[in-house]
């Protein structure tokens, strides 16, 4: 099985280019301005400032703790379900701060989809739960669903598998598919931001390659921003790459030029594999 | 060396094992042990045993002819009978005394006698005894001599062997009662449903007067309409009695003659016979049909000579009823409290109190829900209904006494506490990703809950409901204060509006087993329909659990996603 990642890597590795990305010239889809957030008196987050580029993959590492999923989840609000959770600073999406008051929290959930560790399939069928987020939205005409969820699976690399077993029960898919399901779910609502947290950590090395070949092809129409544990996935999927230690951002930029000539030396000393 | 063994084999946990696996034998057996009993006690009532005729010459007293069922036999130590006085011969320990039922209760008073087997001679079982279930003064033996039409002998016998006269004798008797028991059918239809719709009508006729009368709306022209709906409820009424009569006349045609056990003669009029039959003279195939016809009655008919004969469905009807509503009112209040105190209250001590008090509630005796259920709901809640919504039917109240409402309600508040607790527990353990899940694509809290977490949380709800009817289905003390009467005169749901009367009082198989087990004059004749009853209390309730569980493992595998 090591064998068989190594080779996707190679071949993965290979097939990108090596030209370097400039974040100037790109056009913002997130900004993040001073973020700082506290769990009750503890802070967990020290005034971030990034922004997350339109329709290119931006790539979260660091240690454990160091705060990359948190931040992650304030994109969507996540971190709201946390009684004890305290934000500060602002996060724009386009040209709206998303912690402005009067936002509606739902609607910009819809606007920024995301994708959790583990597979989180609904106990539906496989149609209903990629239904799920229109049916929510009051859409119920048959045609609409029929041809949404069509797309969405499709996008999701999924259509082939699953066409003739739509109405069974999702569960009975295996773990990759189940979360390429959750993948074709949150696309199927057409959002304009798709936040990937950790989505193959719990999947086998040939689930894990698919589901990376997809972020390549969803980049074409969404924003993603994917947190990691797993470097060489960083440098395979992602265009710019955050570096994240003990809740600050340390290094941010093009991922070729973090993961070969990074500026700071903890980055170098995290992804050459001195600690983390 | 033994006691390093004996350290060993604790060790090992076969005792543990032998300790546990022995517990659950003993309650096991215990539980069987119970069922079998009241099977065998309660079942065994309804299959027809030989009737003996046999000389019974107790020392010092006159000797008499004895015709009776046997009932059950138990040993006496003979000391225990010397000292009552009776003389037993000096050779015996213990003397064997059988329970005769001998019926006649209208002729010897009591229809059930004592007699020590060593005194009874020349037992017989004569195929021509029969025994009559009556419709009052329980059951009649001895031997069948003539019928009669209008006085006028038709057949008749002298002979106590199964001679032809005898048997012609008793064919026309078995004609007799099948005519009877039609004409009884009709009488039975007249007087309960189609008097019954004509009293209900005029009931509430009367109730739109007093109504009229209280608003001050009651015009001469109102009053006139009024009078004319009477009248025809009036014309309907004496066109019933008419026919009554006619069938009265009918059904006391017929009379037949029986020689009892002491040799009086006795005429008594069919009419008074549900039926006739001769065990002595069936073979097993013919009981056996025999006991499925007095099973069925059991389940399907009325209760008869104050609920010591005839069937229970009335209280079966009632308990089922009761627990269904009961049901219907307690789900969704559990599990909307479940959900606030789960889903939208703070944690805090505030919950934290309030769940303390939610499952200290589910100890309160049942009697006391019982005192609250007759102190707030009927006298408080009650009476308010009764004089805001029917104040022409006061003073006699409507809601203000205890009814299947009020019952059920109570019974709700008693098992709500078990729906709560279950509830929530079933919500605790919907995990957080799928409920993540819902909330990143942009569903409300409240959609999440309704689309995804409830479903999911069905098989728990439904595991406090199986709970809640198990224990509503036994639950009797509370009962007797909010409505449970020894005989409702009528079922709960019937043909006349509003179908469903809520108001009613109703019987149950739980405070029937107390009333005809405890409160009945007749202890013996009673006690076998104790155990019966005990089994079907213990069926029914098994079966609305089965249902209940059968829609939960369906929920489950539904849902079977919990541990992912």
């Amino acid at each position: 099985m090591s064998e068989m990642k190594t080779h996707a890597i190679d071949i993965s590795a290979m097939q990108r280019s090596q030209q370097t990305l400039r974040i100037e010239s790109e056009t913002p889809c997130l900004t993040v301005n001073n973020l700082e957030l506290f769990y009750g008196d503890k802070r967990a987050l020290n005034g971030i400032d990034m922004i997350i580029p339109e329709k290119k993959v931006t790539a979260f590492i660091g240690p454990s703790g160091c705060g990359k999923s948190t931040l992650l989840r304030c994109f969507n609000r996540m971190n709201d379900l946390v009684d004890t959770c305290r934000i500060t600073g602002e996060i724009n999406l386009h040209d709206t701060n998303i912690y402005a008051k009067g936002t509606e929290v739902a609607e910009l959930r819809r606007r920024v989809g995301m994708v959790f560790q583990k597979p989180n399939p609904f106990p539906k069928s496989i149609y209903e739960n990629v239904a799920y987020g229109l049916r929510i939205q009051g859409i119920n005409k048959k045609r609409i669903l029929d041809e949404t969820v069509e797309w969405a699976l499709r996008s999701a690399a999924l259509w082939d598998e699953v066409k003739d077993r739509l109405h069974e029960s999702a569960l009975g898919m295996s773990g990759g598919q189940q979360q390429r399901l959750v993948i074709a779910r949150t696309v199927a609502v057409k959002p304009e931001v798709l936040l990937l947290d950790e989505p193959a950590s719990a999947l086998d090395p040939i689930s894990t390659l698919k589901i990376e070949e997809l972020i390549h092809e969803l980049k074409k129409e969404f924003t993603i921003a994917i947190v990691t544990h797993n470097m060489q996935q960083a440098a395979r999927v992602s265009d710019y790459t955050a570096f994240m230690y003990m809740g600050d951002l340390i290094e941010f930029g093009d991922t070729n030029t973090l993961f070969t000539n990074p500026a700071k030396q903890q980055t170098e000393d995290y992804i050459t594999g001195r600690y983390g | 060396m033994q006691k390093a063994s004996v350290s060993k084999w604790f060790k090992s946990g076969d005792p543990w094992v032998w300790l546990n696996a022995g517990a659950v034998a003993i309650s096991v057996i215990m539980v069987i042990g119970l069922l079998l009993l009241i099977a065998v006690r309660g079942l065994g009532h309804f299959w027809p045993a030989d009737i003996v005729e046999a000389r019974y010459q107790a020392p010092g007293q006159p000797s008499y002819n004895l015709v009776a069922e046997k009932v059950e036999s138990v040993e006496v130590p003979a000391v225990q009978l010397r000292e009552a006085g009776i003389d037993i011969s000096d050779e015996k320990d213990i003397v064997s005394r059988t329970l005769m039922k001998t019926g006649n209760r209208d002729i010897y008073g009591a229809d059930f006698r004592w007699v020590i087997d060593d005194f009874l001679t020349d037992v017989q079982t004569p195929s021509m005894l029969f025994a009559a279930e009556r419709r009052e003064w329980g059951n009649l033996y001895g031997y069948l001599k003539a019928v009669k039409e209008n006085g006028n002998t038709v057949v008749e016998t002298q002979d106590k062997n199964a001679s032809e006269s005898a048997l012609a004798t008793w064919a026309k008797f078995e004609k007799s009662i099948a005519r009877v028991l039609v004409i009884h059918d009709e009488i039975y239809q007249i007087e309960k449903h189609d008097i019954g719709a004509i009293n209900h009508g005029l009931e509430r006729l009367r109730l739109k007067q007093r109504s009229l009368e209280l608003n001050k709306e009651l015009t001469p022209i109102v009053m006139a309409d009024l009078n004319s709906d009477r009248a025809v409820f009036d014309q309907e009424y004496k066109v019933m009695q008419e026919q009554l009569i006619a069938l009265y006349a009918e059904i006391n045609r017929d009379t037949f003659v029986v020689e009892a056990m002491d040799g009086s003669i006795k005429e008594l009029q069919v009419a008074k016979v549900v039926r006739a039959f001769r065990p002595n003279d069936m073979n097993v195939l013919e009981k056996l049909s025999f006991y499925g016809e007095k099973l069925w009655e059991f389940l399907s008919d009325d209760p008869r000579e104050a609920n010591t004969e005839g069937g229970v469905f009335p209280a079966i009807f009632g308990t089922v009823m009761m627990v269904l509503l009961m049901t219907i009112l307690v789900t969704p209040f559990g599990v909307v409290a479940a959900v606030y105190l789960r889903e939208y209250a703070t944690q805090g001590w505030m919950t934290r109190i309030i769940r303390i008090a939610v499952n200290n509630l589910a100890g309160v005796p049942s009697i006391v829900y019982g005192v609250f259920g007759l102190g707030f709901f009927i006298y408080f809640m009650g009476s308010s209904i009764d004089q805001a919504l029917f104040p022409e039917a006061l003073p006699s109240p409507t809601f203000g006494t205890g009814g299947l409402m009020w019952a059920s309600i109570t019974l709700a508040l008693l098992t709500v506490p078990v729906v709560i607790v279950a509830t929530e527990e079933g919500l605790s353990r919907i995990p957080r990703n799928v409920r993540e899940g819902s909330l990143a694509l942009g569903a409300t809290k409240a959609e999440t809950l309704w689309r995804i977490v409830l479903p999911m949380a069905s098989p728990a709800i439904m595991t406090g409901v199986i709970l809640a009817v198990a224990r509503a289905a036994g639950e009797v003390a509370p009962l007797m204060l909010v409505g449970v009467v020894k005989l409702a005169p009528s079922l709960p749901l019937d043909g006349n509006y509003p179908f469903v009367h809520l108001d009613q009082k109703f019987m149950h198989l739980g405070f029937h087993i107390y009333d005809v087990g405890f409160q009945s004059p007749n202890v013996e004749a009673a006690r076998p329909l104790v155990y019966a009853t005990a089994l079907l209390l213990v069926i029914v309730i098994a079966l609305l659990n089965l249902s209940a569980v059968t829609i939960r493992n369906h929920l489950r595998e539904k849902y079977k996603s919990l541990e992912m």
